[in-house]
């Protein structure tokens, strides 16, 4: 295999990092109409990787189990402070989708979730990111 | 045979990668084209060229190699032309555009930054930031998880809070980064991440700016920060953030 470019990886690092080069190699740098470039059949799979949460029915409960489970005691308890922001920015966001592909999405995160809270592992978000970055490296192969 | 081209640097860059092995397997080698006063990093193309892992990395290893000797345009992976001629055609044509690029991005790389949260971190700060959601909870823990419509009560209010929190966050995110930077890309949305953005650092200003991500990593446990860097400047080689297609016609 190639060498890895040198540079510093923060956050999770590794495969992800990777990915992350290659996105901006794949979407951002100069396109010139004079030349051809390769076609990109097949490499939208790259870049389906959903993480923001999306407003549905599924999430709604996920999020509410994942509130009865969390431990209060355990996290930071700040004083509330930001009740207007959060009321005027929500009338934007995207309410009401039906279960979709991404609903299928936050299915299968919420499975992990769950999964790896009975496990107590101490993050399961990652456990899902590893996943996905492993299955992206398949398939750029 | 069709040229395959990684880059353009100044004809007078000091030690541009030729001959490093490039895309294809086995690798092709790297040749110059030069064109006026600006060259070409380019090889020969291989056959039936896709966007496999290794022919990324190679596009990016030679453009990051060709960084480090002095600023290069790195060009979307699969730029293919014809011939050698036409691109050094190219290259004659809208000199003044790209010599104009090198010398905005001479000595400066890319710092691509994207942020997620950290679920359980991000529920601990929206519960202490809204008491109705404290008491909710509360109340529906109480009565052993609460009816369906309560539960989707709760998850609604829990979502929409988060959301918040991804958009204001995001917003925070470039605030505190922008201030050590030259120029800033925000990236596509919808690809997953709450912050996608990209930064043109000073490579005299990459310690400072690494350390203001550091310092916002302490100051927000919740959110996940993946820095990538330094990069060849993929997100800078178009002035402002309009599309390429206006300005490339403009000169």
């Amino acid at each position: 295999m190639t060498v890895v470019p040198a540079q510093q990886t923060g956050g999770s690092g590794g495969t992800s990092g990777l990915y992350d080069v290659l996105e901006l190699v794949l979407d951002r740098g100069l396109v010139i109409d004079a030349f051809v470039r390769v076609s990109l059949v097949g490499i939208e799979i790259l870049k389906i990787d959903i993480r923001v949460v999306v407003a549905s029915v599924d999430t709604y409960l996920r999020f509410a189990e994942a509130c009865n489970r969390l431990d209060l005691e355990a996290g930071p308890r700040k004083s509330p402070g930001l009740p207007d922001l959060v009321g005027e920015i929500t009338e934007s966001g995207a309410r009401g989708k039906s279960k979709g592909a991404l609903g299928g999405a936050a299915e299968t995160i919420s499975d992990a979730f769950r999964q790896a809270r009975e496990e107590g592992q101490e993050a399961p978000r990652r456990t899902t990111k590893r996943t996905a970055s492993r299955k992206r490296q398949e398939e750029a192969e | 045979m069709t040229t395959y081209i990684y880059g353009i640097v100044r004809r007078s860059h000091p030690n541009p990668p030729k001959d490093m092995g490039g895309i294809g397997d086995p690798a092709l080698p790297v040749r110059i084209v030069t064109g006026g006063e600006l060259s070409a990093l380019v090889s020969d193309a291989p056959e039936n060229l896709r966007p496999k892992r290794n022919d990324l990395l190679a596009h990016q290893n030679v453009l990051s190699e060709a960084g480090a000797g002095g600023p290069v345009l790195p060009m979307r992976f699969g730029s293919t032309a014809p011939d050698d001629k036409t691109v050094a055609a190219v290259l004659e044509e809208r000199a003044a555009h790209y010599a104009e690029r090198l010398e905005a991005l001479d000595g400066k790389v890319e710092y691509n930054v994207k942020a997620t949260h950290d679920e359980e971190a991000v529920l601990h700060r929206v519960m202490g930031e809204n008491p109705e959601i404290r008491t909710l909870t509360e109340a529906n823990r109480q009565a052993a998880g609460g009816t369906y419509e309560q539960r989707l009560r709760l998850g609604e209010m829990v979502v929409q809070a988060v959301q918040a929190r991804e958009a204001a966050d995001a917003v925070e995110i470039q605030q505190e980064l922008e201030g050590v930077a030259a120029d800033v890309s925000v990236g596509p949305q919808s690809t997953g991440w709450l912050a996608n953005v990209s930064f043109l650092v000073d490579r005299d200003d990459t310690e400072q700016f690494l350390a203001s991500v550091d310092k916002l990593r302490g100051d927000h446990p919740h959110l996940d920060l993946r820095v990538n860097g330094p990069l060849p400047p993929y997100s800078f080689v178009e002035p402002g953030p309009a599309p390429h297609a206006a300005q490339t016609a403009g000169h």
